[in-house]
Parts: C-alpha cells; sequence; structure tokens
C-alpha cells in the first residue's frame, strides 16, 4: 500500500460524523472552497457522491476533477481516502 | 448530437449503457458528469452497441477452455428430456451462481457445456446420483494433473530429496548428542 497522509489516518480512523469536506484526504483550503460552493459543504455529502457513484474510482475521480479541479493526486488521496473509510465503516 | 441535457435520467442511464459505460444511478450531481461522458464517448465515435445477452458468449466463451465432455453425453442422455427445461432456466438465471458452483468441485464444468449443464441438477435428484458419482472420478482427472504439473516451482522429487537429507542429518545430531539414560535404546 502506499504511504498515507496524517490526514488520511486520522479521517479513516473514526466515523466521519460532521466534519468538513476540509478533513478529506486531498482537500484543502482551495478545493475545499469549490466544493463547499457546489453544496458539497461536509465531508460526508462527498462520502454521498462517493457512494451513488458506485465507489468506482474512475467515475468519482472524473467527479472530482469537474467539481473542483482536483488533480491527479488529490483525486487519488481523496479516492483513497473515502474508500478505506466506507471499508472500516459502511 | 441530440441535446443530451434535456434527455430524462432514464434516457442518459439508456445511452450509458448502450456505451458500455459503467455509470451508477442518475441523479442531480451525476447527471452533468454522466452527460460529459457520453459526449466524450459520441466524439470517439460510436462504440458497438453491447447486445444485453452479452453474458451468454462469455459463457460459450469460457466452454472452449474445458475439452472434456463426451463421456457424461451418453450418462445423461436418458435423463436430457426432464433436464433440458430446467438448463434453459438456469442459463438465463444469475451468472453470480459462477462463483457457488465453483465450490462445488465436481460442478466445475457443468455450466460450460451444453450437456454438462444437467450435472448440477443431479443434486437434487437421487436417480442420477449414480451417474453424477460415477462421474466424478473421471473428470477429476484430466484436471488434477494439470493442477499438479503447473503449481511447483521445486520438483516433488527434490523436496523429498532435501526432507530425507534434513531427516538424516537431524539423526546424526541427535545420536551424537551425549547420551542420558533415557534415550540409550534409541541410539
Amino acid at each position: 500500500m502506499s504511504s498515507t497522509s496524517q490526514k488520511h489516518k486520522e479521517f479513516v480512523a473514526e466515523p466521519m460524523g460532521e466534519k468538513p469536506v476540509m478533513a478529506l484526504a486531498g482537500i484543502g483550503e482551495v478545493l475545499g472552497g469549490k466544493l463547499e460552493e457546489k453544496g458539497f459543504d461536509k465531508a460526508y455529502v462527498v462520502l454521498g457522491q462517493f457512494l451513488v457513484l458506485k465507489k468506482d474510482e474512475e467515475l468519482f475521480r472524473d467527479w472530482l476533477k469537474d467539481t473542483c479541479g482536483a488533480n491527479a493526486k488529490q483525486q487519488r488521496d481523496c479516492y483513497g481516502c473515502l474508500k478505506e473509510w466506507c471499508d472500516a465503516f459502511l | 448530437m441530440a441535446s443530451l441535457d434535456n434527455k430524462s435520467p432514464q434516457e442518459i442511464s439508456d445511452l450509458l449503457d448502450e456505451y458500455g459505460i459503467k455509470h451508477g444511478p442518475v441523479v442531480g450531481t451525476t447527471k452533468s458528469l454522466y452527460v460529459k461522458k457520453l459526449k466524450e464517448a459520441m466524439a470517439k465515435g460510436k462504440k458497438a452497441k453491447p447486445s444485453s445477452d452479452k453474458t451468454y458468449y462469455r459463457e460459450e466463451e469460457e466452454e472452449v477452455t474445458y475439452v472434456y465432455r463426451t463421456p457424461s453425453k451418453s450418462e445423461t442422455s436418458g435423463d436430457g428430456g426432464s433436464y433440458m427445461r430446467s438448463r434453459r432456466e438456469w442459463a438465463e438465471g444469475e451468472y453470480g451462481h459462477d462463483t457457488s458452483y465453483s465450490s462445488y468441485s465436481s460442478s466445475r464444468p457443468e455450466y460450460k457445456g451444453r450437456d454438462l449443464v444437467d450435472e448440477p441438477y443431479m443434486y437434487d435428484t437421487p436417480s442420477t446420483y449414480s451417474s453424477n458419482s460415477y462421474a466424478k472420478p473421471m473428470k477429476s482427472e484430466p484436471v488434477k494433473p494439470k493442477a499438479q504439473k503447473s503449481s511447483r516451482l521445486i520438483p516433488l522429487w527434490l523436496q523429498f530429496v532435501f526432507f530425507l537429507a534434513l531427516a538424516a542429518f537431524l539423526y546424526l545430531v541427535f545420536s551424537n548428542m551425549e547420551a542420558n539414560e533415557a534415550i540409550k535404546g534409541i541410539v
């Protein structure tokens, strides 16, 4: 498994509850702001989108790129973070 | 290009299936993504529409990998009549059964061949059980030697040689130890 960031580890360690979207790995201030503008103001809303896209990597990454302009690394980090969270808690 | 944005979610879903694009439900947040994907697919040129019975082909494809099927033909010829119906029903049914059937060692090749498909149903009927069990040992033979030969990196005889050498070595060590009263008889 590739190395995961501190943010990733913290996120997947517990239920996300009301964590803001910027708590997701790969999503910083800029991307977080863009997502919030589109209505994805909490991590669980992005989770909802992830699930609606059937947890498919390609679809989710495409969506993320379209919605907030995330680059490949950010997409990968965010996808990995959500996937692992789902594996643990869903 | 018809205005994709004006299409209903159902139409978009159907179009995605036509292009073979894997997708989830077309909801408010996913619609624009799928519309974009459809536009890309259309721009690339229309891919062939996959037919809904594509899975039939998959089945037949796998059929080719198993050459062995002849002996069971004669056995099941008598029972063929009543089972043809069930075969057809089963063939149209879920293909998820693939994984469940793989756990039954004797039913592995069945779903490939037309004639062999009768086999799984023999579990239910005692009258044909004898032919099924009769078929079992024969069926496993062609499969076994293939699996055995391909799975070993180090040849079996070599493993035995090493084992014997190790055993002999340990015996020597053991026999040259300072002998206690108790193990005098062994050395």
